[in-house]
């Protein structure tokens, strides 16, 4: 008699070096043939130990290390600590330097969900998109460059205001930037969103249901993409975004073709707030003077704010000296990278790939 | 039968569609730049390779060996020897960067109240031997000596209660009464310690 035929699940990596994997993450899969039965992501790859690096420097130091934190929206990092370290000690931003910033943490948004609608479509098969998203990224890059003098890592949000003004060359470009920008995400638009391929790769792949994202604290624009109306800009609004009018863009479906619509419109919105800002930009101060040795009052404060990945949150504990006591930084990818085994169990690995881009994670937001 | 065939129908254009907007960049010149022979001017904020700055009238090196970019430096890559004469006149003696460790975040030039350090445009220097990237005093001088910088603008500094008034100006670069070789032009000014006089703006 022949011995009874039977299968046998195998254990395969995906990672740490996979293209797909944003960063190095290892996921060890179960497969039973390509169907996933279990998802274990191992992270810790990319740990750089920035919150305990930030206990040995001064506040002002803390902010070039807050740019390592998550390199993709480093203005949105710098901003994070700031406002924590300025809810700390009750410091009142001047309005130009609120417009400023502004005008930056959305650019930086703008830029950021430009990787994000580039490398997605890549990970799924598709590569011209990114280099038509990378062509646009490249000149807020150089608006960047142009006021902070760097194009990746600014270190330029200060506590009390910005670093330096803008220079005058920069209103005239950015105005440029932002009259072509909305024919260039029609162009994004025509390459992908009604395109067969596209669909099928995407719709109704990795749902993630309402509930879901309550349960994982799944935040920002993957929150949105299931329906979720939450936006920090708009339910617990900070510096003063209560001042423009922009829509929050929702999805219904939940799935990696609503999350990648939902940023894609974000574009619009962000690009819709720079335009006012710039239309209602004052004069003035950029920036209040706050003391050499900066020492915030002695407490802990939690401040948070919505970057293009979710939440960010910075956790400040203060004992009044001129160091940080303790940093905790929260970032969105974390919640997402857990709720994604959850979501690929009896799905293929393609699917797992889709998936993986679609949630945005980015690993050394996760690692820190 | 009907709606497959309408879906076929609507595949294809998209498609076509999606062919004819990445089609429409065969008739476009090329944006990229051929980079080793061709450069992109950067702009004149561009955070690139840290350096002295040198008085042109003097020909001695800004620097009052206040030592706040080396306080200012997150990542302690500024390393400054300073020594005291006998009237207990700070000067410098040494000034090494190393760019191993330096981040290009532009803290020490914002730090500095005398435009002595600055962040020049110069951003490929790449080099053979990890302790070349090592830069002393000789080395950072020579490389500012080009690059354009603004006279310090001598804030004014308030004066204590108990100083007289004639103290209370030290913001004229006065002439060094002693000529050293890397003596500071305005050596006479207190060393900005924190509590100094001088504000500064590194917060």
């Amino acid at each position: 008699m022949a011995e009874e035929l039977r299968t046998e699940d195998m254990t395969m990596n995906m990672g740490p070096q996979h293209p797909s994997t944003h960063g190095v993450c290892r996921l060890v899969l179960t497969l039973d043939g390509e169907v996933i039965k279990d998802c274990q992501p191992v992270i810790g790859f990319l740990h750089r130990s920035i919150e305990k690096m930030c206990e040995n420097r001064t506040y002002a130091q803390c902010i070039p290390l807050m740019d390592r934190f998550e390199y993709c929206t480093s203005m949105s990092c710098n901003w994070a600590f700031c406002l924590a370290a300025e809810k700390l000690s009750d410091i009142k931003v001047p309005e130009r330097g609120e417009y400023l910033r502004v005008i930056m943490g959305e650019l930086n948004r703008i830029a950021s969900h430009l990787i994000f609608v580039g490398v997605t479509p890549m990970d799924c098969g598709a590569l011209t998109p990114f280099l038509y998203t990378f062509r646009e990224r490249e000149r807020i890059m150089d608006l960047f460059e142009m006021t902070c003098g760097q194009r990746l890592t600014y270190n330029y949000i200060r506590i009390g205001g910005v670093a330096k003004d803008i220079p005058p060359e920069f209103i005239p470009k950015c105005r440029e930037f932002l009259d072509i920008f909305e024919e260039k995400i029609r162009d994004y638009e025509k390459l992908l969103v009604d395109n067969p391929i596209w669909i099928a790769r995407n719709k109704g792949v990795g749902i993630i249901t309402p509930q879901l994202v309550y349960d994982y604290c799944i935040s920002g624009p993957s929150a949105r993409a299931s329906g979720v109306n939450f936006d920090i800009r708009k339910n617990d609004p900070y510096s003063i975004y209560d001042r423009f009018d922009f829509d929050i863009p929702l999805g219904t479906g939940g799935d990696c073709y609503d999350r990648f619509n939902v940023r894609v419109n974000e574009m619009r919105q962000s690009a819709r707030i720079v335009a006012q800002a710039l239309d209602h930009l004052p004069d003035g101060e950029i920036r209040v003077k706050v003391p050499l040795k900066f020492k915030p009052n002695p407490g802990e404060v939690y401040s948070r704010r919505e970057n293009s990945r979710g939440e960010m949150g910075v956790y400040l504990v203060s004992d009044g000296s001129t160091k940080p006591f303790r940093i905790r930084a929260r970032g969105g990818s974390f919640s997402h990278l857990q709720a994604v085994p959850h979501i690929v169990k009896g799905l293929k690995i393609a699917d797992l790939v889709a998936i993986f881009a679609s949630m945005d994670i980015i690993m050394p937001e996760i690692d820190r | 039968m009907v709606e497959v065939i309408r879906q076929f129908a609507s595949g294809i254009y998209n498609l076509l569609l999606g062919m004819f907007t990445s089609g429409k960049h065969l008739a476009r010149h090329a944006i990229t730049v051929q980079y080793p022979k061709e450069r992109w001017e950067v702009p004149e904020r561009s955070r690139g390779m840290v350096v002295l700055l040198t008085d042109h009238e003097t020909g001695q090196l800004n620097c009052t060996a206040c030592l706040l970019c080396m306080r200012g430096c997150p990542s302690g890559a500024i390393d400054i020897e300073v020594e005291k004469d006998e009237k207990g006149r700070r000067h410098l003696k040494n000034f090494t960067v190393d760019f191993h460790l330096c981040c290009f975040c532009g803290l020490c030039q914002e730090a500095c109240n005398f435009s002595a350090i600055k962040l020049s445009r110069k951003y490929e220097f790449p080099e053979y031997d990890k302790k070349d990237l090592i830069f002393d005093i000789r080395k950072l001088q020579a490389e500012g000596m080009d690059v354009p910088y603004e006279k310090p603008v001598r804030k004014k500094v308030e004066p204590k209660p108990p100083a007289a008034p004639s103290e209370a100006a030290p913001a004229q670069p006065s002439v060094p009464e002693t000529p050293g070789p890397e003596k500071p032009p305005s050596s006479d000014t207190p060393p900005a310690e924190a509590d100094g006089p001088n504000p500064t703006e590194a917060g």
